[in-house]
């Protein structure tokens, strides 16, 4: 398999991530499982994208291969100018502390501390001062005022995943990464948090990639990419929850 | 990393419940022990400072190179006479100069009864010296009645006299070597300020009746008063210029302090035995620590997973859990050390209330509180690394599955490490025992530790199998219930084994400690087989008076009594210890393990291992120096027993050596046909008269007593066992609570389909039986195993049978059965009580 195949070339400005040939499999043999197939992606700075694709496309094998959450078979990916597969795994770790934030599915939250305590974690590991004024807004927007000494036992779905992407947006990432954010939550909540991911797009230029197989959630991201087989089969701009269904329902979802 | 450390053992502190309690046990008993040596220290360090605070400056035997003082059969010489007082009185700056003396006897109680029972003829010691009427000499002041003016009057202290049931204007009896005498008590007197004696009775009699009852009338010690302005120091060097040789001028001061220094020196040996217990407590506890951090890991390994996601790098992972291990290990040994120093504190004041003030004050030394927490913090530090380690491979994209799942790992390279340590393990014991190296019990003790670990990580192996063979039975007999309890067992094998091993720890020193034990009785049992006496003869005070045995001697029906005395010489410069037998008789009342017998001595000297291991063989000659004279002795035969004495010689050899050696045992035979028992009671009553303290024991008596006296050793040993038992059996209910906890979900299933709660109570006891009998029995082996090649290196002190101790073996399979069972107790009833609905949607 040839690793430096380069089919579309890099536009190095205003790209927060990107993939190029990013292959992935697990097993071997007749039991391989490809779970991504050279795939060509670029997250572009400053706008909120979308991953959709039904169970099994590799949207969240994607995911985790971009964030340096694990790595690829071959092919290349990079965070803002630097490339991951030739870092170790202690660099990769830095990679993340300094540039990334993550906003999973569920388990997101150390339970033995506050929620402000999580929120700033962090900041507190790579030892930098949390900006209070920054802070005040985060929270403010996310309305955790009053649930900042609660432990996460002690807060609602949609709360502790609130509490999630304050942690995300207060160390001030170049990129966050967010596993379906609202598949744990009802359609209020969801819509609420996805409506604060749209705002810090927006009002802070924040870049975030999200993975989800939810049509409304994408429809809050500017741009939407669909995943079949380990490939991008297509991509969207501007969308909205009916053209995503419909596409989605092309590919047989 | 800290503050998350912190706030995690806070979050969750039932989980280190346990844990803290393991460490806080091992630190308690070191804490405990410290505290009360160190009180002791402060007591006995107050009593030599009153004994000596009069004094500017004592006058005595030099401590010589024969090492008297560490004899405890030594009497006191007499080594100054009237001259040598009036000559130290005459020196410059000496204000006045007092002989003093020590009388060997006990003050019997008013109601004293002669009993043969070697225990009651014990108990605290008398003091007894002669009155000089100077408080200052005497360290004693008069403050009922008068001193001793004539020869029939003595003085007590103030607490003995109502502790014996003396009164003055009473009639006060002292067993003495030369028998029973009696005197008026006039007087009482308090020592020092408080009259601590340590339980001790402090008697005053008249020079003259001290020097008659002696035998003797030199003096063993000048107590000197220096005039008003003179420096005590200056003095006492002058002093030393005029003395005999072989004696030194001290001062009072000094004095108190080398006496103290000499008893902290005893203390620390008991100090380091504390704290060999403390480490295996400490040792057992290390398991309990490493399997609930291991357990702690795996529940946690979302979160690791999701602290790594967010930027946590490995090292600092690991850091953040050896810190967890440093707060719990900090809060664990804080407890210990106040729960030492009260157990300290609340044993002292029972202590006292039994036996008198022995205490100083009782306060929390330093070195209970450095030692506490450098002991905690060490193991639990140690014990939390392997965790630690595997916490910091935990890969970031374990935050996002589903549950916890584990990893199965392959037992392989456990098994090929464990191997190795096994091997490793016995081979340095092996060369331990058997080489004849400098410090044998470094590897001894090494070799058994690395041998410990080296089959804790077999037994994971080996639980393996063991589960499976069990499970068809244990399915037999408990149905379902024992089938899911084997399955438990085999799922987590290192747990598992872990958890066996703790206990296994304990009961393997238990089973090596009673196969000592019991080898040693049999020895016992050996050494009379071949035994003619029919009575043995000793005293509880020290020495066998010869007034005594002429008493014995004396008396109808004995054939005679042959006596073995003790004492040091110099060979070549080295103090050696020799023993003084009756070469024709000796042999007649037991066979003593020698060759030739002892009746082939022919006036030469017979020598013990130690001596042919110094390169000594029959043949030689031995130049022997004793304080009364020289000899040279052809070596006539060997004696094969270490450890009693190194040279053996007759008694006329022996009274041109040492002049009056002391008699330590001697053996009554009687006459052909005489019975033994009437002739007991006969013996007894002749010596009531003037030596009521002797003991007479009949050969299955003194058996009997010796076998008490190892059963004694083997209680005290398995009573400071005790906390690593028990730390042992909380690993046990650890274990199993974190792993029920683990396991709620699955509990919560077979609850929802129809697995009643006696049931899950039952699994969860039979899983806890099948680990503790497993660490139990292996524990035997291994324990039964080291004491055997402990017995076999031993050989040289006479063990040539090496016993099993197959009821205590027993008596422990039973034991840790039932403590299986208590200690699956508050697990089962917590599994039981579970909450199907609860248990079911409980995230991992």
């Amino acid at each position: 398999m040839t690793t430096t195949l380069i089919e579309t070339p890099r536009t190095s400005v205003a790209v927060a991530a990107s993939m190029r040939g990013g292959t992935k499999t697990y097993g071997h043999g007749d039991a391989e499982v490809r779970a991504l197939d050279g795939i060509d992606v670029d997250v572009a700075t400053g706008e909120f994208t979308a991953i959709m694709g039904p169970s099994g496309s590799g949207k969240s094998t994607l995911l985790h291969t971009l964030a340096g959450l694990d790595r690829l078979t071959a092919g290349q990916s990079w965070i803002g100018d630097q490339e991951l597969s030739r870092l170790s795994e202690d660099k990769i770790t830095q990679v993340r502390r300094d540039k990334i934030g993550f906003v999973f599915q569920a388990f997101n939250l150390i339970p033995s501390l506050s929620a402000r305590e999580n929120i700033t974690l962090p900041l507190d590991i790579s030892g930098r001062r949390v900006e209070q004024a920054w802070f005040d807004e985060v929270i403010g927007i996310l309305g955790l005022g009053d649930r900042l000494t609660h432990l996460p036992a002690e807060l609602s779905g949609g709360q502790q995943q609130r509490v999630a992407v304050a942690r995300a947006l207060v160390a001030r990432p170049e990129l966050i990464f967010a596993d379906e954010p609202s598949g744990n939550l009802d359609s209020r909540s969801g819509g609420e948090l996805l409506a604060f991911m749209r705002r810090a797009v927006t009002d802070f230029g924040q870049t975030i990639a999200m993975v989800t197989h939810d049509p409304t959630a994408a429809s809050f991201a500017d741009r939407v990419l669909f995943l079949a087989d380990g490939r991008i089969v297509d991509e969207m701009r501007d969308p909205t929850a009916e053209l995503v269904l419909d596409r989605m329902k092309q590919m047989g979802h | 990393m800290f503050r998350l450390a912190v706030k995690s053992v806070k979050h969750n502190p039932k989980r280190l419940v346990l844990t803290a309690v393991a460490v806080a046990l091992g630190v308690a008993l070191a804490a405990a022990t410290f505290t009360l040596t160190n009180a002791l220290s402060g007591g006995f360090s107050k009593l030599f400072d009153e004994i000596y605070a009069g004094t500017d400056v004592i006058v005595e035997e030099a401590p010589d190179e024969l090492g008297d003082s560490e004899d405890p059969f030594a009497a006191t010489d007499a080594i100054f006479a009237h001259g040598d007082v009036d000559d130290v009185a005459a020196v410059d700056g000496v204000a006045s100069a007092w002989g003093g003396r020590q009388v060997s006897g006990t003050v019997l109680a008013a109601d004293f009864e002669p009993s043969n029972d070697v225990m009651a003829a014990g108990g605290a010691p008398s003091q007894i010296f002669n009155w000089a009427g100077d408080p200052r000499v005497d360290q004693a002041t008069l403050i009922e009645g008068e001193g001793p003016a004539s020869d029939d009057e003595i003085v007590l202290d103030v607490d003995a006299a109502p502790r014996l049931g003396y009164a003055l204007g009473d009639t006060v009896s002292i067993s003495t070597d030369i028998g029973v005498e009696e005197f008026t008590l006039v007087g009482l007197v308090r020592f020092g300020e408080s009259n601590s004696l340590q339980g001790a009775t402090l008697a005053y009699m008249t020079d003259a009746r001290s020097a008659a009852i002696n035998g003797d009338d030199g003096y063993d010690q000048i107590s000197v008063i220096v005039e008003d302005g003179a420096d005590a120091s200056a003095v006492a060097e002058a002093i030393d210029e005029i003395l005999p040789e072989g004696t030194r001028a001290i001062t009072g001061e000094d004095k108190a302090a080398e006496q103290t220094a000499q008893f902290d020196e005893i203390l620390q040996y008991i100090d380091i035995f504390a704290i060999a217990f403390a480490l295996i407590a400490l040792f057992v506890g290390a398991y309990i620590i490493v399997n609930t951090f291991r357990i702690i890991v795996t529940q946690r390994t979302r979160e690791f997973g999701l602290l790594r996601a967010i930027g946590v790098s490995g090292r600092q992972l690991r850091t953040m859990i050896l810190l967890e291990a440093l707060v719990v290990a900090v809060v664990s040994a804080t407890i210990g050390i106040v729960v030492g120093y009260l157990g300290a504190l609340g044993l002292s004041v029972v202590v006292e209330a039994l036996s008198g003030e022995i205490f100083g004050t009782v306060t929390l030394p330093i070195d209970a509180v450095v030692w506490g927490y450098v002991l905690g913090a060490l193991v639990t530090i140690v014990a939390a690394i392997m965790p630690a380690i595997h916490a910091s491979t935990i890969s970031p994209m374990e935050a996002l599955r589903e549950s916890a799942t584990e990893s199965k790992k392959p037992l392989r390279l456990r098994n090929i490490v464990g191997g190795a340590l096994t091997l490793l393990g016995v081979v340095a014991i092996v060369v331990g025992l058997y080489m004849g190296i400098e410090k044998p019990y470094i590897p001894v003790g090494a070799g058994a530790m690395i041998l410990i670990i080296g089959v804790t990580l077999l037994a994971a192996q080996v639980l393996v199998p063991l589960a499976y063979a069990l499970k068809a039975m244990l399915t037999r007999i408990f149905r379902v219930d024992g089938k899911l309890a084997a399955n438990n067992i085999h799922r987590e094998p290192r747990r598992s084994a872990n958890t066996a091993a703790a206990l296994m720890i304990g009961v393997m020193l238990l089973a090596l400690v009673a196969t000592f034990t019991e080898s040693m009785k049999s020895l016992v049992t050996e050494q009379f087989q071949g035994n003619n006496a029919d009575f043995f003869v000793f005293s509880a005070q020290g020495a066998i008076p010869e007034g005594a045995l002429e008493v014995i001697e004396g008396e109808d029906g004995v054939a005679y009594v042959t006596s073995t005395g003790l004492g040091t010489v110099l060979l070549d410069g080295e103090a050696t210890a020799v023993g003084v037998i009756d070469p024709d008789t000796a042999e007649l009342a037991f066979d003593y393990n020698n060759e030739p017998d002892f009746d082939q001595m022919d006036g030469g000297a017979f020598i013990d291992p130690s001596m042919v291991d110094a390169g000594f063989e029959v043949g030689d000659e031995l130049m022997l120096e004793g304080a009364e004279g020289t000899a040279t002795l052809t070596v006539t035969g060997r004696y094969l027993n270490e450890g009693d004495a190194q040279v053996w010689v007759d008694e006329e050899t022996g009274h041109a050596l040492l002049g009056d050696y002391p008699i330590v045992q001697s053996m009554v035979v009687l006459d052909d046909g005489v019975d033994p028992e009437a002739a007991q009671d006969q013996l007894l009553d002749a010596l009531a008269v003037d030596y009521p303290l002797l003991v007479l024991q009949s050969p299955g008596e003194f058996e009997q007593l010796a076998n008490q006296f190892i059963d004694l050793l083997l209680g005290v040993i398995s009573a400071m066992l005790g906390a690593a038992l028990i730390i042992a059996l909380l690993g046990v209910a650890n274990t199993l609570l974190l792993s029920v906890t683990e396991r709620t979900r699955e509990i919560g299933l077979l609850r929802a389909v129809g697995v009643r709660r006696r049931s899950i109570r039952r699994m969860i006891r039979i899983e806890s039986m099948v680990m503790a009998v497993f660490g139990t029995v292996l524990g035997m082996i291994l324990g039964v195993g080291l004491g055997a090649a402990l017995v076999r290196a031993l050989e040289d002190f006479g063990f040539t049978t090496i016993t099993v101790p197959w009821a205590w073996l027993a008596l422990y399979t039973i034991a840790a059965a039932i403590a299986g069972v208590v200690a699956a107790w508050w697990p089962a009833h917590r599994a039981a009580k579970m909450d199907i609905l609860e248990a079911i949607a409980f995230d991992g």
